[in-house]
């Protein structure tokens, strides 16, 4: 009797103190330490997020090949390298429907590699003809999705957290998928149009975050967002999410992006997508040392504002380069044909990957050759072979021995 | 014999000459651009012409007045945007019109300043900066420092002027000295003289820090003011549908001028948008060196007006330039509808990092929102505390 007393005692303060060790699965949280900075904790222990995208799209298939039922399970082979790189997380964008195949995705990489999962939703982004959040109907859509995808993994224990959108944010300011709703149309002035859009998407996130705590209090929430821009909306009405996923591509230098962050949106900060290409528009050739050394300053920054370390802010639990291979199909996706080859023409301009700016139009970021793996026409195990880049080692010796540089030297 | 004598002899001026050419000047306290016309110490061509180059006239061998000996330089820099550039500027160079192609520089190691003498025709003229060293990194032979100074308001008598080099890698430079000058800062033109431009060793000068800059820090006040920084030099988008102004008369908001802008928004190249960049030095998209510590800037105000009232700017914006050398930080408003009369607009800039910035103010709209095109004026552009 005495015995069975002491159990159940036992068993009641382990629940009420720590929360952790009773549940089925760990709770992951981020934790504010004394001196304000942001850590996240996995079992009780720190956790710095050392993470790449992944989205294992092969030669000669486009976005909407399903990979998670891919009977050669790219994500064996691939979890393995990444294991031997020392990526402890993906981040995925979005799940796929078939929610056998994602459960054996996450398990696979957390049980074989320990390698945990962000999972995503682009919050219907995508939806033609734009992604309506001023309507009703519209936003419990996408609750119904969201909620459905927290349900369905939440207890899978490799899954690390949840990212709700990418870069939305940039629709309310009518850059990308602009929308607008009766509301919105009648007010005359822009500025405040932006501002009404704004406070409408982000109270819309904060109302799925809230949902996903009610149901998973044991994962993190992010808000994926492009850049800064619009946090100063977010601080104000969506203060429920966890922490910022942010997507950035600044070149060699985040800047002051992880204060600027503190000032605007005080939040820990998951840095989600940035990387940099490998292919040098302007002298027209593959240049693997060019991407080694921007990711590799990248990352020197990311560890230089992780927490307790007095030289940064303190705000960063780490990242997500963007990308684990090469995507063949992006240049042109409406083309079959140019899924095959490895297209060379860049799509867009960034100055701060300063190499091959010069290219004609100054046009120097190649959407194709984002990889620290790249992609061989030949076959291996039924699969395009992978063939790590020139980053991939660099990043892996900095990993292991991650010595912050003040200096960023030339490649 | 005689032969070989000749060539001996030949040898012996020519290898002095090969070695002087590639070589070093750090044994001596001093070590000459310019003195005079001919002057055998002279070691650099004023060869390199650029912007509008077609806008100067220069007399190499000026009898009238010069600082010391015989001669001095006068530049006639007539201001009318020959080559649609708005600048124009001389690099003292060598050999001729070496631009880092070829080796030709000087090692000036131990020197720690550069000096020179100028004076306006009238006085008031404007050089936009003078320059030591030039950007040219992409080069076989780049030189391994550039060190800029301005702007200068001239005198109508002869004055020295410093460049502060203490601390500067001087190794290799190729270019000895420049000027450059803009159409805004002098739009009647400029008649000025140089004279006596020299490198010195002054063992006792300490290399100049980063300046942080006093407020208020002015972007305009008015034309051909030497309070003036930045250069609205960065076109963007649809660049052929801007006519930009900085001298116009009409209701300026303070002073005798202010900027006129005329966006056309026919699409010339296609973007559907255009917008200017205020830079530092001009055409800088990040790969120069040169940004600005406005630190103790708050905020940036300017004053704005459309000449009909409701057109749109998408974007009013500070810093955010992404090169090699980034902006520190950005910030934006936008968008905005223009009033008729001249409103204030302010972009905030507390919490952000104004350490280092390239990019002084920038505007950006496009032809969707203006499908007649704007025309819309700008005046009192300045970081305030």
């Amino acid at each position: 009797m005495l015995k069975k007393y002491h159990l159940l005692a036992f068993l009641l303060i382990c629940t009420v103190t720590t929360g952790i060790s009773c549940t089925s699965s760990p709770r992951i949280f981020i934790k504010q330490l004394k001196n304000k900075h942001y850590q996240l904790m996995v079992n009780g222990r720190p956790y710095i997020v050392k993470g790449i995208c992944y989205n294992p799209i092969p030669i000669g298939a486009s976005y909407d090949y399903n990979w998670w039922s891919d009977p050669n399970k790219p994500w064996i082979a691939d979890g393995k390298l990444m294991k031997e790189m020392g990526v402890n997380t993906v981040r995925l964008y979005q799940v796929h429907e078939d929610a056998q195949a994602v459960k054996q995705v996450i398990s696979d990489l957390y049980k074989l590699y320990g390698i945990r999962t962000f999972l995503g939703d682009w919050l219907g982004f995508w939806e033609y003809p734009c992604p309506f959040y001023g309507d009703k109907k519209f936003q419990d859509k996408v609750m119904r999705q969201v909620t459905a995808m927290v349900s369905l993994y939440k207890d899978e224990p490799g899954v690390l957290g949840w990212i709700l959108g990418n870069e939305n944010n940039y629709s309310c300011l009518g850059h990308v998928n602009p929308w607008s709703s009766p509301e919105v149309d009648l007010e005359p002035d822009p500025q405040k149009q932006k501002a009404m859009r704004a406070k409408i998407y982000y109270s819309f996130v904060n109302e799925i975050s809230k949902q996903i705590h009610k149901i998973d209090p044991n994962h993190p929430v992010g808000l994926g967002n492009g850049e800064l821009v619009g946090l100063e909306f977010a601080s104000k009405f969506c203060q429920d999410v966890d922490f910022v996923a942010c997507i950035i591509y600044r070149g060699k230098t985040f800047g002051n992006f992880f204060k600027s962050l503190r000032m605007t949106f005080d939040k820990p900060l998951l840095l989600s997508e940035f990387g940099a290409d490998c292919y040098d528009a302007y002298l027209k050739k593959e240049d693997q040392n060019m991407q080694a050394f921007f990711l590799q300053s990248q990352w020197n920054q990311i560890y230089e504002n992780l927490a307790n370390n007095k030289i940064g802010a303190g705000n960063c639990i780490g990242g997500a380069i963007f990308e684990w291979t090469d995507e063949w199909w992006k240049h042109n996706p409406d083309n079959p044909e140019g899924w095959k080859i490895q297209d060379t023409e860049s799509s867009w301009s960034n100055g701060s990957y300063y190499y091959d700016i010069r290219a004609d139009g100054n046009k120097n970021m190649n959407e194709e050759w984002f990889g620290v793996v790249a992609l061989g026409a030949q076959l291996e195990n039924g699969m395009n072979k992978r063939i790590p880049r020139k980053a991939y080692y660099v990043i892996r010796d900095f990993w292991k021995n991650p010595a912050i540089k003040k200096t960023h030297k030339k490649k | 014999m005689k032969k070989l004598c000749v060539v001996l002899l030949a040898l012996s001026l020519a290898v002095p000459a090969i070695t002087w050419a590639e070589g070093k000047a750090a044994n001596s306290k001093e070590f000459v651009v310019y003195l005079d016309k001919n002057a055998k110490d002279n070691h650099y061509i004023p060869s390199g012409w650029i912007g509008d180059y077609g806008d100067i006239k220069m007399i190499d061998q000026s009898a009238e007045n010069p600082h010391t000996g015989t001669t001095s330089i006068q530049f006639v820099y007539s201001a009318k945007k020959s080559q649609g550039q708005g600048w124009a500027g001389v690099y003292w160079q060598n050999p001729a019109s070496n631009w880092g192609g070829k080796k030709g520089g000087f090692d000036l190691t131990g020197m720690t300043k550069l000096t020179f003498w100028a004076r306006g025709a009238k006085g008031g003229e404007v050089l936009q900066k003078v320059i030591v060293g030039m950007s040219n990194k992409d080069k076989t032979y780049p030189d391994t420092a550039s060190v800029e100074m301005g702007p200068l308001e001239l005198t109508s008598t002869w004055k020295q002027y410093t460049v502060n080099l203490a601390g500067k890698d001087l190794s290799y430079i190729n270019g000895g000295f420049g000027w450059t000058t803009t159409a805004d800062l002098n739009p009647e033109g400029a008649t000025f003289y140089i004279d006596d431009i020299k490198f010195e060793a002054d063992p006792d000068l300490k290399p100049e820090g980063k300046k942080q800059e006093a407020m208020p820090f002015y972007i305009y006040v008015d034309r051909s003011t030497a309070g003036n920084h930045f250069i609205p030099s960065g076109y963007m988008g649809d660049f052929g549908d801007i006519k930009y102004n900085g001298a116009s008369k009409e209701d300026a908001y303070l002073g005798d001028t202010c900027i006129k802008i005329i966006y056309s928004g026919k699409a010339a190249q296609g973007a559907r948008w255009a917008g200017i960049f205020w830079q530092n030095p001009a055409n800088n998209w990040g790969s120069v060196d040169a940004g600005f510590d406005l630190s103790l800037a708050t905020k940036l105000t300017f004053w704005a007006r459309g000449a009909v009232g409701g057109e749109r700017i998408e974007e009013f914006k500070v810093g955010g330039i992404m090169g090699e050398f980034s902006d520190s930080d950005s910030a934006t408003i936008g968008p905005v509808l223009l009033n008729k009369e001249w409103t204030q607009y302010t972009i905030d800039l507390r919490g952000k990092d104004m350490s280092y910035i390239i990019g002084g103010f920038a505007w950006s709209t496009n032809v969707d929102n203006n499908p007649e095109g704007a025309t819309f004026y700008l005046d009192e552009i300045k970081f305030e505390k």
